[in-house]
């Protein structure tokens, strides 16, 4: 008992509090960054623009099948290689948009898909353009459609920050690895911080999201 | 000088030829349906008008405009060229009201006071004016094949094209919108076609009437002589089980 008191003491909490800091800074950047070049991924490999939307698949779909670890990976220590060395919250996140780009764009792509064909034909034969018909009919209709999958896409994402320990991001898990790599005690207490503060965190998220998702429709 | 000229048109899904050698003149101001058995490719001919179906051979001119030409603006032929959908498409996530003004405000950018004053005639003209704040998933068949034929005139169309406007209609229904129909045709001097299958509206309304099989302008008739006598034994054929039951 006395263990775990002295695992949750201040000084530590406060620690694993600043590696939450970073955890949300990194899942906020790439949110924005990913949902907005996702979709314009999603959009293009939809619109079947000739070899760009082919091409667009295929990179897509390379980032879906590779694990989030090996992009991380292959920008921590890959890019150096063409002259480009980022830091490591910088790269947490180049690797991570890269990913979870991806994933929405398939997302999204599903989402668009899931309109019926008759609303694109409806809107494009009054004299709207591509970008007017997707803009004013048919995305406000997919993502209404996309929106609990997209919500559960983003509370992986914050998961998913974690793995970018493993180039010492001084986020949430890396900073609870600091702790209990001090003293070994703390090692169950600071798993059992670590599972309470995701859970919190995601939890909220996907109450947010869902609620959002139920007044939008 | 025509609205829609096909000369040596074809059509192909893949193998097989949905349109064979198609030769059609509609004059401006003529209302033509356009009848068939399913599977004859009156739905093909008439999308590719708009351009929502592809040629693959031959010359199409619509409204001046040549549509084999790749370098043809197709946003700018439609903008001419309405179409009213067997399915409705009326945009779901768009009031009624909302549907009607979207393509003039951002394709014409027609002011908006104008634009609004506007719909609420045309929906007063379909017999809608109080659905002017309902959402498309509110009303009733044919109360949506309504609200699209005052959409596809938003746009003050040369030329308006009717897909089997009633086919998703309960029967009750129907007539509700083929008087919207006939209202629209008569009144102004439009070119209409329409594929149909209500042949004595088709007989009310049309001036002339194409008969169309495997992909083949069959007959191409004044409406009048068609009813009476048709020429080929196959549109004989397929009137007299039409207007058996």
């Amino acid at each position: 008992m006395q263990t775990w008191t002295n695992a949750f003491s201040w000084i530590n909490i406060r620690f694993l509090l600043l590696g939450l800091k970073v955890t949300l800074f990194i899942s906020l950047i790439v949110m924005v960054l990913s949902f907005i070049i996702g979709s314009l991924l999603g959009i293009l490999r939809f619109a079947k623009i000739k070899y760009v939307s082919a091409t667009v698949g295929f990179i897509v779909d390379i980032v879906r099948n590779l694990p989030l670890l090996l992009i991380i990976f292959f920008t921590y220590f890959g890019l150096p290689n063409f002259g480009f060395r980022p830091d490591v919250i910088p790269a947490a996140i180049i690797a991570m948009t890269v990913f979870e780009s991806g994933m929405i764009a398939e997302i999204v792509r599903s989402g668009i898909q899931s309109v019926a064909p008759g609303q694109m034909e409806g809107a494009c034969s009054t004299g709207m353009n591509f970008a007017q018909t997707m803009w004013h009919v048919v995305l406000p209709q997919a993502y209404k459609h996309i929106i609990p999958t997209l919500v559960s896409q983003l509370v992986s994402l914050i998961k998913d920050t974690s793995l970018a320990t493993i180039i010492v991001v001084p986020e949430m898990t890396q900073q609870a690895q600091i702790v209990y790599g001090q003293n070994a005690n703390f090692t169950l207490p600071m798993f059992v911080a670590l599972a309470l503060l995701y859970f919190v965190v995601c939890f909220t998220l996907s109450i947010v999201g869902n609620l959002v998702g139920k007044q939008l429709s | 000088m025509s609205m829609i000229e096909f000369r040596n048109v074809q059509k192909f899904y893949g193998k097989f030829h949905a349109l064979h050698d198609i030769n059609l003149k509609i004059d401006r101001g003529e209302t033509v349906v356009l009848i068939g058995p399913s599977g004859s490719g009156k739905s093909t001919l008439i999308r590719t008008i708009n351009q929502l179906e592809s040629i693959e051979g031959g010359q199409l001119i619509v409204n001046n405009r040549d549509l084999s030409d790749p370098k043809t603006d197709t946003n700018l032929l439609r903008r001419d060229v309405g179409m009213v959908f067997q399915h409705f498409n009326l945009y779901a996530n768009k009031n009624v009201l909302e549907n009607i003004m979207l393509a003039p405000r951002i394709v014409s950018r027609m002011p908006e006071a104008e634009n609004k004053q506007r719909a609420l005639e045309l929906l007063k003209m379909v017999g809608l004016a109080d659905k002017a704040e309902n959402m498309p998933c509110q009303l009733s068949g044919g109360q949506k094949q309504r609200v699209a034929i005052a959409r596809s005139l938003a746009m003050r169309p040369k030329l308006l094209l009717f897909d089997e406007p009633t086919s998703a209609l309960d029967p009750e229904m129907i007539d509700e919108v083929l008087q919207v129909i006939k209202k629209v045709t008569t009144d102004s001097d439009m070119t209409s076609l329409i594929v149909t299958h209500e042949m004595g509206f088709a007989k009310e309304v049309a001036n002339r009437v194409i008969f169309m099989d495997q992909g083949h302008i069959i007959e191409d008739d004044a409406s009048r002589d068609f009813f009476q006598q048709p020429q080929t034994e196959r549109a004989q054929q397929f009137l007299s089980k039409i207007i058996a039951h």
